[in-house]
């Protein structure tokens, strides 16, 4: 019955239809249907401009620079082979000493024999430089970037560079003879905002380097790049392991480098 | 048969259609399987009350969320070497596929200004690693990003924004089909674009959750670096 009444509505609506265009369009009828579909063609309005339009497609660029990071999901070990009978590096928390969490530099991916999938990682271990294989499920989404701090102990200068360009160069303050700053390459691994230690500067960059005279430091050790109350020291060798800027370029510093960034020490 | 839930495990899309389409329907939406005809009819159904709450800033900021989220995915897989390791072919789409997708995100988040939404964290698991997960979840992704697509654009106020979309829409349509094409599936189903055809490559994206929490990586405590 529902059906019946429906086409009775749409066949009333197409004779509405052809007697409106009858009485509309001039020449309606069966020897003008040429000339009407012209008609009404011009008589179409034009379409809607669209308030945008995307530009045209372009590629991703350099890869210079370009590293990966992940955060670490669950507790886990790193082992010396992307394979769960293979020796145990270092266990690896899911949190940093700071309270962040923890992000590991990707450099590597494989599966193993039963489809496993691993990651080689770099380790905020001693020593510096060592490396190991995580379970994928253990880590979060990659990240990526293109960004490197290159730090020269000898010309006591840290450069930024981001896709191979330079974008930040400025003096630091870096390790005393006695507790000198590792070399090696590193990852930045935290950033620390807010604090009340005002011998950090504003901002602090927590990094995978590790210090290998102070190891009872609470935490560890660990080398960060930061702020100072004493910029009348830089450059020089004046701290205990960590990369000093003054405050001016740390904040520049923290506004150019994503955590993750690949940190170069030589 | 994935769900909107089990995808979105923040439930930040979730968050985003509860602005369009209601809190009633985001929750119906939780359970309904991705892609499906169900998930269209609740995405395309007249809202009892909300529609006249929708702003065209909250769709559109809907729509940069989803093209992110298609960004990200080719950007990372063709960052990390999976589409440099495809055949030619197989190249050439994904690279497009990415690179349209960059431009779309880039013009939304252009045209949203301050009102752009903040970008998620994203999880793709396996799925940009390999050829076969990324070619299952590509397709998978772009059928969602139609649905989706078709749902959302009718709700635009702005004519001429209603156009722009349309022609968003139309491209990821096309790039569904190529991507359909791509695993030699029939680029063109049926004669109404109901993407049930989505079924087929659910099983890869169900093991997925790609919009994640964002890790904690800056914090208030004093350091305890060595100075």
């Amino acid at each position: 019955m529902r059906r019946r009444a429906a086409l009775a509505g749409a066949l009333a609506g197409a004779a509405i239809a052809s007697a409106t265009a009858a009485l509309v369009l001039p020449g309606s009828g069966p020897a003008g249907v040429e000339g009407d579909a012209e008609h009404a063609a011009r008589m179409l309005p034009a379409p809607v401009v669209p308030a945008f339009r995307p530009g045209a497609p372009h590629g991703l660029g350099s890869r210079r620079d370009l590293a990966y990071w992940a955060p670490v999901r669950r507790a886990t070990l790193a082992r010396a082979a992307p394979d769960r009978t293979a020796p145990v590096v270092v266990a690896v928390a899911t949190k940093t000493p700071e309270g962040t969490d923890n992000a590991l530099a990707v450099l590597a991916r494989r599966p193993d024999a039963s489809g496993t999938r691993w990651v080689r990682v770099r380790l905020a271990a001693l020593p510096n430089g060592t490396t190991g294989w995580v379970p994928r499920s253990a880590l979060g989404g990659y990240e990526t970037v293109h960004t490197r701090l290159d730090v020269d102990l000898e010309q006591l200068r840290a450069t930024l560079l981001r896709r191979g360009r330079v974008f930040l160069r400025v003096p630091v303050g870096v390790g005393m003879p006695s507790a000198p700053t590792p070399r090696g390459r590193f990852y930045v691994r935290n950033r620390l905002t807010r604090y009340r230690s005002p011998v950090y500067g504003p901002v602090a960059f927590g990094t995978s380097a590790r210090s290998e005279t102070i190891t009872d430091w609470p935490a560890g050790g660990f080398v960060g790049i930061h702020g100072t109350d004493r910029p009348d020291l830089i450059p020089g060798r004046v701290s205990h392991g960590c990369i000093r800027m003054r405050n001016g370029d740390i904040l520049r510093l923290a506004r150019l480098m994503p955590i993750g960034t690949t940190v170069r020490i030589f | 048969m994935i769900t909107l839930g089990e995808l979105d495990r923040d439930e930040a899309l979730l968050e985003a259609i509860a602005r369009l389409c209601g809190p009633t329907r985001a929750e119906l939406l939780r359970t309904t399987a991705l892609g499906g005809a169900a998930m269209l009819a609740v995405l395309v159904a007249r809202p009892a009350s909300a529609e006249a709450a929708l702003s065209d800033v909250d769709i559109l900021n809907f729509g940069l969320r989803f093209e992110r989220l298609q960004s990200t995915f080719y950007t990372q897989a063709d960052e990390m070497g999976t589409i440099g390791r495809m055949s030619n072919p197989k190249q050439t789409w994904a690279e497009t596929l990415g690179a349209h997708e960059r431009a779309h995100v880039k013009i939304i988040a252009s045209v949203l200004g301050p009102k752009a939404g903040p970008k998620p964290s994203f999880d793709f698991g396996n799925a940009t690693e390999t050829d076969a997960d990324f070619t299952r979840t590509a397709v998978a992704m772009e059928d969602l990003t139609v649905a989706l697509l078709t749902g959302v654009t009718p709700r635009i106020h702005d004519r001429r924004l209603t156009a722009a979309l349309f022609g968003l829409l139309t491209v990821e349509a096309r790039h569904a089909s190529w991507a359909r094409h791509i695993v030699g599936a029939t680029p063109a189903p049926a004669a109404f674009d109901e993407p049930r055809t989505l079924d087929s490559v659910s099983g890869a994206v169900k093991r997925t959750h790609f919009i994640t929490g964002a890790p904690k990586m800056t914090s208030s405590s004093s350091p305890n670096f060595t100075g």
